[in-house]
């Protein structure tokens, strides 16, 4: 028993721990410092926020073999139309990152309703009516801001003091964290949609119904991604809202690498809680990144996070072979 | 007893149907291309400046689409075919302004697209990673390495280039058509009429099945990958014919239009037997002539907005109704 | 059967578009409109949007023009399909913000018999050379890179007066050669050498070899306590990297004020950049902590299009040896609030600098390059 649970905490904290020493090595070795200051732990906090919440929006339905584009397109324009309602009532003031904050969850929410009912109304593969969504939003998304940036609705007092302490992005981090834990592994909902993850027919056969199911999953990746979309607010002071022709679709790309060591990491303990630490390993690394950027370019950095993914799938794909050729003979 | 389509048939009207979302993408093709006439037409522009021009827009995506089509018939998909056109043609203009030979810059500009495909599909299959995934991960170390490759050696000038006299030759579009045609007969043929298309169509359809009668997935995958890469090398010419220079954003949206040509010429994104090769033909022509009747008709800068909006929604019709005979009773995957 | 069909329609309509290039163009009547066609790579920035404006709501009320703007540019293929659009549609000009590949913009106007100016940036000297005597190459009026240098450069020497010990650097979007240029300048005007050279040349070229500024190889009495390039994931913490070390200045070569105005005045740290005169920048002037912009004014793309006008009337302006106008533009600099406004208010909306009186001076048949010259070095 005391065994499992070591093994459990171990399994979890491996991958965590792996990574911070090799970074805290190379920091040392360059002289560098991986979170020099206060101002640098708000920002670590923050992309680590933005990480795993788009690494639980990905895998909610990538796990049930639903792949969705459509999640920067939703952020964006969660943004865009929150920043402006916000602006309108309370014009910067008091108030304003929370209210912002509310709002992107609701029009996330909203966005992602629009994009499960496509589907289950549709009934064509997810995928293709992802891609029919994320033209549709960055369409909408260009048409409201006329291609511009957003910047006066999102630069207050209110969202600079969010962005300038790290305890709010981590209070964020442990809402969502337990409400996703909550509704995936202790609902009939959680227990639903697991059982369509691994068998559609024979669930559905059994009585599951899957379109709610499946509209529950986009609303919930929908309301993801508006905190996502607050947050990468808070971390940039605008929104870009001239993305047209899949502009939008990169901050997908950046949740794979998490999203697959989340899933090795949740073996050992929990998948939410695999993605919490693989953000932590995500951040920490752009930390790193950020703290060499005169001798790694971004050009480098994008390399050595494509060999990253390719190198731990090869592990991950080749995890029995590399067990057995490892392993000594008897 | 519940009644489903396959217990009670209406043979007949199931064939008519289906007939008839068969020719879909053919008739939207060819609805498109009288409405983009009759737009021009009406307004008083030059239509055979306009032909042109369509078809030197759609003729890069035409073509490596058209290769694309033998990975997608596996149920595979690739979204690192951009970054390779990109990388093929930056290499083969480095290539040309070594050497000053075009037989080498075409031999570098070929290889390297097929290189890259064959990389993709053998890391793929030797240590068999998801195949989508290891494309995400070429897609950023190509553009990656390209864009660096351009911006040292373009300078002031932003991007690299080779002299326009070098690729005047391809320039009229008679060459053009003949290079999209042979090579869309080859892929016809191969597809068609030969048993690796059979069999790629096959291992797409029902890939259990296909291993169980001894049919090699890794290495139909390998043909796949190395056709497409043939297609890809194609494009990166066809890209430096039409402009003798390369930026670090050329052929930056061919990756993910490949996908909606394909699905928009009627063929299941899911591959298997119902792939259809002329898919990626029609389909690619389709959505640039759409996107130009929009711009020809919303005339603003917000209607470059509501143009995208407007080409969605007829894009999931389309797919919506070519799929009408498909539906299953749970939700496709 | 239904395949072979499929294919035989598909190629009978590729061999219709074959069939329709050879068409003939109409003459276009000499009363009607003049029509120009913009081209644009950026479509969200302040100083496009203003030049546009300027463009659109100023101009075009006050001369027979129409000007149509592309969608965002991204590639030298859009440049080029977009200007035989234009064509097609028998504009009369083309005025380029887009720089993927302006020899093929220039070649694809002389092919369609369409006048073409550059409206932002220039040409570089091998290409100006080989066009400037295109008879549909009307010209560029707009900062050349050497004006990009000095801009950089008067920026550096401000901040060096001004005694600062130790800065924080932006480069913007480095490798684009405007950006280079920028902050090669800007590192030799604070009294730096770069790799061990201070001339122009050898700093562009070392920062192009280097896709950015290698702060190792930067060497001399002001401190550089961080450089950072681009906008991606890792930007604020690079910035807050500089700004943990509190630097007397963090120095930008363009887009700070977009990116990180809200951040620097936050901070407290001062900051300049070289941008546009907009009301958000008049904020960060008088409230925050912007202590030095250079920027252009909407209404410096006035002379180009007056050139364009007398192209299409039939004046194309050329020196003595016949070459196609080539005018350096300098930045204006503003480094208080009351200069700032100055500037700001005095190009605005209904009464821009180059407004329709000053424009009219330039546009006729009997005005000649020197014309240009002068009016463009009177602003």
């Amino acid at each position: 028993m005391k065994n499992t649970a070591v093994k459990k905490i171990a399994g979890t904290l491996a991958i965590p721990v792996l990574f911070a020493a090799v970074l805290l090595i190379l920091c040392a070795a360059g002289g560098k410092s991986m979170i020099g200051n206060r101002i640098s732990l708000n920002y670590f906090v923050l992309y680590a926020a933005v990480v795993m919440i788009t690494t639980m929006a990905l895998s909610i339905n990538l796990n049930s073999g639903r792949f969705d584009f459509s999640l920067g397109a939703m952020a964006v324009l969660a943004s865009v139309l929150s920043s402006k309602l916000t602006y309108a009532v309370l014009g910067g003031g008091t108030g304003s990152a929370l209210a912002m904050l509310a709002l992107n969850i609701v029009f996330g929410a909203l966005l992602g309703l629009f994009s499960g009912a496509l589907y289950v109304t549709l009934r064509i593969p997810p995928i293709i009516t992802s891609l029919g969504v994320t033209l549709i939003l960055e369409g909408v998304t260009f048409s409201v801001t006329g291609g511009k940036y957003v910047m006066d609705e999102v630069r207050n007092a209110s969202m600079t003091a969010f962005a300038g302490n790290w305890y709010w992005p981590l209070l964020i981090i442990v809402a969502v964290l337990a409400l996703m834990v909550y509704l995936f592994d202790h609902t009939r909902f959680g227990y639903n949609y697991k059982a369509l993850m691994s068998g559609q027919n024979v669930s559905v056969n059994t009585g599951i119904r899957e379109v709610p199911n499946a509209v529950v999953c986009y609303v919930i990746c929908g309301a993801l991604m508006g905190i996502v979309g607050f947050l990468n607010v808070a971390r940039s002071s605008n929104i870009n809202g001239g993305s047209l022709n899949f502009g939008s679709i990169s901050i997908m790309f950046t949740a794979f690498l998490p999203m697959f060591i989340g899933g090795y990491i949740g073996r050992f303990s929990n998948d939410k809680l695999g993605y919490l630490m693989a953000a932590i390993c995500m951040s920490m690394l752009n930390s790193t990144f950020a703290a060499f950027s005169n001798e790694v370019s971004a050009s480098t950095q994008s390399i050595i996070n494509a060999v990253l993914l390719v190198l731990f799938l090869i592990y991950l794909n080749n995890e029995g072979l590399l067990k057995k050729i490892l392993s000594p003979r008897k | 007893m519940e009644k489903t389509k396959s217990e009670n048939p209406d043979v007949r009207k199931y064939k008519l149907r289906q007939t008839l979302i068969d020719i879909l993408p053919l008739a939207a093709l060819a609805v498109l291309f009288a409405a983009f006439c009759g737009i021009v037409a009406g307004k008083g522009y030059r239509l055979d400046m306009y032909l042109n021009i369509i078809f030197n827009e759609g003729v890069v995506l035409a073509v490596v689409a058209t290769g694309a089509i033998f990975i997608y018939s596996l149920g595979s998909f690739d979204i690192s075919l951009g970054a390779s056109t990109l990388f093929s043609a930056t290499l083969g203009v480095m290539a040309y302004n070594a050497t000053g030979s075009l037989p080498v810059m075409l031999l570098v500009i070929f290889g390297v697209a097929v290189g890259c495909s064959l990389l993709s599909s053998v890391l793929a299959s030797v240590f068999h990673i998801p195949v989508f995934v290891t494309t995400v991960a070429m897609m950023s170390v190509l553009s990656a390495i390209a864009s660096q490759i351009i911006s040292v050696n373009g300078g002031a000038l932003g991007g690299i280039s080779i002299p326009a006299e070098v690729v005047a030759p391809f320039e009229p579009p008679v060459v053009k058509i003949v290079f999209l045609a042979v090579f869309c007969a080859a892929c016809f043929f191969i597809f068609d009429f030969t048993k690796v298309g059979r069999r790629q169509k096959f291992l797409g359809g029902n890939p259990v099945c296909a291993k169980l009668t001894g049919i090699s997935l890794n290495k139909y995958a390998i043909i796949a990958f190395v056709i497409a890469g043939v297609g890809v090398g194609l494009g990166a010419f066809l890209t430096l014919v039409y402009t003798p220079s390369v930026t670090a954003s050329t052929a930056g949206s061919i990756g993910m239009n490949i996908l909606v040509a394909i699905v928009f010429g009627g063929m299941p994104i899911s591959g298997g037997p119902r792939s259809r090769i002329y898919s990626a033909l029609i389909g690619g022509f389709s959505y640039i002539l759409l996107n130009n009747i929009l711009k020809l008709i919303i005339d603003s800068n917000t209607g470059y907005g509501i143009s995208q909006i407007v080409s969605a929604v007829f894009f999931l019709a389309v797919v919506y109704v070519t799929g009408l005979n498909y539906r299953t009773r749970n939700l496709p995957r | 059967m239904k395949k072979t069909l499929t294919v035989i329609v598909v190629l009978a309509l590729m061999l219709t578009v074959l069939a329709g290039c050879g068409g003939s163009k109409g003459q276009k009547g000499v009363d009607t409109p003049i029509k120009i066609g913009v081209l644009v790579a950026d479509v969200s920035g302040e100083e496009a949007l203003g030049f546009r404006a300027y463009y659109e709501n100023y101009i075009a009320k006050n001369y027979n023009v129409t000007f149509t703007y592309t969608e965002q540019l991204a590639d030298a293929a859009a440049e080029k399909s977009a200007i035989e659009k234009f064509a097609a549609q028998g504009y009369d000009a083309i005025l380029s913000f887009s720089s993927s590949d302006r020899a093929t913009q220039l070649d694809t106007c002389a092919k369609n018999k369409l006048y073409y100016a550059v409206a932002s940036g220039m040409l570089d000297d091998a290409q100006y050379e080989q066009y400037k005597q295109n008879e549909y190459f009307v010209g560029q009026i707009g900062p050349s890179m050497v004006g990009e240098y000095e801009a950089g450069l008067a920026m550096g020497e401000y901040y060096a007066k001004a005694g600062v010990k130790t800065v924080g650097i932006y480069g913007a979007f480095i490798p684009n050669p405007m950006h280079v240029y920028r902050a090669a300048g800007l590192i030799v005007g604070l009294g730096l050498t770069y790799g061990g050279a201070s001339d122009m040349d050898a700093v562009v070229g070392q920062i192009f070899g280097d896709q950015g500024v290698d702060v190792s190889k930067i060497a001399g009495g002001v401190q550089v306590v961080g450089y950072l390039q681009g906008f991606g994931d890792t930007t604020f913490d690079e910035l807050f990297a500089i700004v943990g070390q509190t630097p007397d200045a963090f120095l930008s070569v363009g887009m700070a004020t977009t990116f990180f105005a809200d951040a620097l005045n936050g901070a407290g740290i001062q900051y300049a950049d070289i941008d546009s005169f907009t009301s958000g920048n008049a904020t960060n002037m008088s409230e925050g902590k912007l202590t030095y912009l250079a920027g252009k004014y909407s209404s410096s793309v006035g002379p180009i299009f007056a050139a364009v006008v007398n192209a299409v009337n039939g004046n194309l302006i050329r020196d003595d040896e016949g070459n196609a106008l080539s005018l350096n533009q300098s930045y204006m600099v503003a480094t208080d609030s009351d200069t700032f406004n100055e500037i700001f208010n005095g190009d605005k909306g209904d009464s821009p600098i180059y407004n329709k009186e000053v424009l009219d001076t330039v546009i006729g048949k009997d005005v000649t390059y020197s014309d240009f010259a002068a009016l463009v070095a009177s602003h």
